[in-house]
């Protein structure tokens, strides 16, 4: 780890209505160092919302629109930032997966590129590289690709268009995040907490099998220690907690966070064979190939693999430190969910 | 040494059964402390430097059925095995790795194994290591090996070079000479007053009361024979030795757990000319040991035809550059068991190997990796050996060659075979006790890699060298010879 | 079941497909290199261990047995060309024995068979 860019005279955000995206433009706006604010937004009514957090700019657009990136880099100088977060996970059919994860990244990248800003960063996933072919393994900084379905094959597409530019002289580094959790969770985490407090997550085989996990705000220091790291060029991070969690830990450390913020808790229950995972997978495929995305199978299926990410090179390259762990960081976000007003 | 031709009727204080690095060890600590040793041996002396390293013809006189010997299963994993005085360490890559001494802790935990103490091996390892001269290569790695070293550099991957029970006479890597049995302990217990005899096999053992007192024996010229004992040490190998004690109706966990390191492999061709016919590269990559190790193979170019083999259809117009091509593998420890079989009437016994689901996987994962340091050491195109598999130029084919794999469709292979006998005191899984003597036998002992309970992680070799040596000394301090 | 005679005679049952395959693969291979290949297949064919010996002769007949059939040949290179699961293990053998003969031999053959 060497010196560390100073912020940027403009910082821009796609996808800043996103999960991701709203914990990094809160973090942001608390900046005062970060002068300038432009965000994507994808209607008039997600661009007021945006403006009503504070002293920002907002592009109405979509990304997936060759047009939409080079108005967002419009009549700004160079000395510019892109944290690329939009990205699509639980689409109704497939075909969003090539819109979205891949077109819209290679759209950012190329415009990127044009407009010659210092640093992109794109935000990836742990499913360009499928899962550990055993508990005990970890992905290392660099690993073959290896798709987990659609999803996996997108972000994959996705990471290597934001090479491709690298190639062309583009400045830009890769976040990959593992599954996260904390504030601002879509409707399908609250659900997890339900499961959880209901005893009946769907707990597949021994359950000892490892997941990398990501706090919310983990991910924004990983990703802002990305984006002012000058050696990080052309190069990909992992970006997760401290360690991997079994799942069994995962599901103890919720329903224990749930309970010490006053839920009651059912012992957990539901235990499904391995085979279930498998059937689950199959499934997942079988829908998938039929062009269409079903959430719950495709959740249970990768349910049943390791997938644990070594994150040590990101620690010595940009200076990375996870100040969260697991039950501090549920119950952070179980309490978000109740400011909201969610029902758990 | 020399070894002397078989007669008909021969007999011995202490018969040692196989000359490779459990039997060598074993006649040299045996002829030392004084007993009247015959060593036997099915195969040939062939002298060192006579046949070409890696060769064909090597494996004609060296190799049992020429090298083509195969584990059933699916996929089937094909496996080599030495014979001739001296074993395997006539013919292996002579990498040498010291007993992991938390390997040997869990053994003496898991497998009930008295008395065996990490620092007595350790001390053993020590002297094993001055008689075979273990020593680094004094020059700079050949270029192949270099490709391992570079490419885990690059990716900051634990790597190092293994260090070789060679010497060598200048600052060449290619100038080793290896201190194979046949340069060092086989000579050592001659010196005591060993005899080997060659070209003699032996069938069975005449069991009676848990003893056993004559074996059997099928010389050169197919006539039949007796040797008379009072001990017998069987150090056949891993296939070999459980096969003879079934075929001598000694009952007990014998062969039932065949561990291997099973084996993928590829080939790679880099911008310049680096294949080295007569030698195998010398670094290893440890980041995921011990579940996976990268290494270099043997690549003469009639060995990398046969790993093109597999995709000849587009992989053949490759042979041509043989020149700028070495082969790697990636090896597993493996799940999975496998089993050795003599049936009745059947010269050789069967052997079956079942690969499990993590194994597949593993081996997948293990050659998408290696073929991802192939490209970050700079090969130009990568061959991954197995039906159907891609020309790999590039990060977007390692996910086609990931998803287009299957173990079945490799070509899996193996060299390190062992446990067969398992050593320890817990007789549902060992076959024989903490020292290697068989279970229920009062004279019958085990001393070679079928006794190393799992399969280490490591080239083999130097554990069971350190093991044979060990129980071989506990043998002499506990029975007197005759004199 | 394939007679003892039989199992003791492997090698002349081999002969014949490891000509046709090594004919089909490597067609420029000059005859008395091929012929030379053959020998050396037949030989390390004879030399397997036991059980393995007795599955080679059972598909070994097998594919004599289309060989000999009208147009059988065809049928044979047909077969030996897909990957099918253990019948498909014969013609890999005799291939990787042939291929590994021939560079080992003679390293600067090229793909067709041709010497350079």
């Amino acid at each position: 780890m060497g010196e560390q860019f100073a912020s940027p005279a403009v910082t821009v955000v796609t996808g800043a209505t996103g999960w991701l995206g709203q914990a990094l433009v809160h973090r942001l706006l608390a900046d005062p160092s970060r002068r300038r604010l432009r965000l994507l937004a994808q209607s008039t009514s997600e661009g007021r919302r945006l403006e009503s957090l504070g002293n920002v700019e907002v592009v109405i657009g979509d990304i997936t629109k060759p047009d939409t990136a080079a108005r967002l880099l419009y009549g700004i100088g160079a000395d510019v930032d892109v944290i690329h977060t939009v990205g699509i996970i639980h689409p109704k059919r497939t075909r969003q997966f090539l819109e979205i994860n891949v077109n819209g990244t290679r759209n950012v990248a190329e415009a990127a590129l044009d407009h010659g800003v210092r640093r992109l960063v794109h935000v990836s996933s742990n499913s360009p590289f499928g899962t550990n072919a055993q508990t005990s393994d970890s992905f290392r900084a660099t690993e073959p690709y290896h798709p987990y379905l659609n999803y996996g094959w997108s972000k994959m597409e996705g990471e290597l268009a934001v090479l491709d530019a690298v190639t062309h002289g583009l400045d830009a580094t890769i976040v990959r995040p593992p599954w996260f959790y904390g504030p601002f969770q879509p409707p399908r985490q609250t659900t997890f907490f339900r499961l959880v407090r209901a005893g009946k997550f769907p707990v597949v085989g021994d359950g000892e099998q490892r997941r990398s996990m990501v706090y919310i705000d983990n991910l924004v220091d990983g990703l802002i220690a990305a984006e002012l790291t000058p050696a990080a060029k052309g190069r990909c991070y992992w970006v997760a907690d401290a360690r991997a969690y079994t799942v069994n830990e995962i599901v103890a450390t919720v329903g224990r966070a749930l309970h010490d913020e006053g839920f009651t808790v059912k012992e957990p229950s539901a235990r499904l064979p391995a085979l279930a995972g498998r059937v689950a997978e199959l499934g997942d495929r079988v829908v998938q190939r039929l062009g269409r995305c079903q959430q719950q199978l495709h959740v249970l299926g990768e349910m049943n693999h390791t997938i644990a990410c070594d994150i040590s090179a990101t620690c010595s390259e940009l200076g990375y430190e996870p100040r969260v762990e697991l039950y501090e960081g549920m119950r952070s976000s179980i309490r978000w969910c109740v400011e909201q007003g969610l029902e758990l | 040494m020399n070894s002397t031709a078989a007669t008909a009727q021969m007999h011995a204080e202490v018969l040692v059964i196989g000359s490779g690095a459990g039997g060598a060890t074993t006649a040299a600590v045996l002829a030392q402390a004084g007993f009247d040793v015959l060593i036997v041996e099915e195969g040939e002396w062939i002298e060192q430097g006579s046949v070409v390293p890696f060769s064909l013809q090597q494996m004609d006189f060296q190799y049992r059925a020429g090298g083509v010997t195969v584990a059933l299963g699916l996929p089937s994993i094909a496996y080599t095995e030495g014979r001739c005085a001296g074993g395997g360490t006539e013919i292996n890559s002579g990498l040498y790795r010291r007993p992991p001494e938390d390997l040997l802790q869990r053994w003496a935990t898991d497998f009930c194994i008295n008395d065996l103490r990490p620092e007595e091996v350790m001390s053993i390892a020590n002297e094993v290591e001055q008689v075979i001269s273990v020593s680094l290569v004094p020059g700079p790695p050949s270029a192949p090996s270099d490709v391992l070293r570079r490419g885990a550099e690059r990716l900051g991957w634990q790597n190092s070079e293994i260090p070789r029970w060679m010497k060598y006479a200048s600052g060449d890597a290619s100038s080793g000479q290896r201190q194979s049995m046949t340069r060092t302990y086989l000579p050592q217990a001659a010196s005591h007053g060993a005899r080997l005899v060659t070209g003699c096999r032996i069938d069975q053992l005449q069991m009676a009361d848990g003893k056993a007192t004559r074996a059997t024996t099928t010389l050169g010229d197919g006539r039949h024979g007796t040797i008379d004992f009072r001990h017998v040490f069987v150090c056949g190998g891993a296939i070999q030795s459980p096969a003879l004690l079934q075929r001598s109706r000694i009952a007990g966990y014998i062969g039932r757990s065949l561990a291997v390191h099973p084996t993928v492999k590829l080939t790679a061709r880099f911008a310049d000319e680096l294949n080295v016919p007569g030698d195998v590269p010398v670094h290893q990559v440890k980041e995921f040991a011990p579940d996976l190790s990268f290494g270099g193979s043997a690549s003469q170019p009639g060995l990398v035809a046969l790993a093109l083999s597999d995709q000849w259809r587009t992989f053949s117009r490759a042979i041509t550059d043989w020149r700028r091509m070495s082969i790697y593998y990636a090896a597993i420890t493996s799940e999975g068991r496998g089993r050795v079989r003599a049936v009745r009437g059947l010269r050789d016994p069967i052997v079956t190997y079942a690969l499990t689901r993590r194994d597949r996987a593993l081996l997948g994962s293990g050659l998408s990796r290696l073929a991802l340091l192939m490209l970050e050491a700079g090969a130009d195109e990568v061959y991954p050996s197995f039906r159907g598999a891609p020309v790999v130029r590039n990060r977007r084919d390692l996910a086609t060659m990931q998803s287009t794999f299957s173990a079945a469709k490799a070509s899996v292979m193996t060299v390190h075979l062992c446990s067969t006998v398992p050593m320890g005191e817990d007789t549902r899984r060992c076959g024989a006790n903490s020292f290697g003597r068989v279970h229920d036998t009062t004279n019958v002992w085990v001393n070679d890699a079928s006794l190393l309970p799992t399969a280490p992680g490591v080239n083999p070799q130097g554990t069971v060298m350190a093991l044979a040596i060990r129980n071989a000394r506990r043998f002499a301090a506990t029975e007197r010879p005759r004199g | 079941m394939p007679s003892a005679s039989r199992l003791r005679r492997l090698d002349t049952i081999v002969g014949p497909f490891a000509d046709l395959l090594l004919t089909a693969d490597l067609p420029q291979l000059p005859d008395a290199r091929r012929a030379e290949v053959v020998e050396f297949v037949q030989r390390r064919a004879n030399g397997v261990p036991s059980f393995t010996r007795f599955g080679l002769t059972v598909i070994a007949l097998l594919y004599r047995g289309v060989m000999a059939a009208p147009g059988g040949r065809l049928v044979a290179r047909f077969l030996a060309s897909k990957s099918i699961p253990l019948l498909g293990e014969y013609p890999r053998l005799i291939r990787s024995l042939g291929y590994a003969y021939v560079w080992d031999r003679w390293p600067d053959t090229l793909p067709t068979g041709a010497a350079s």
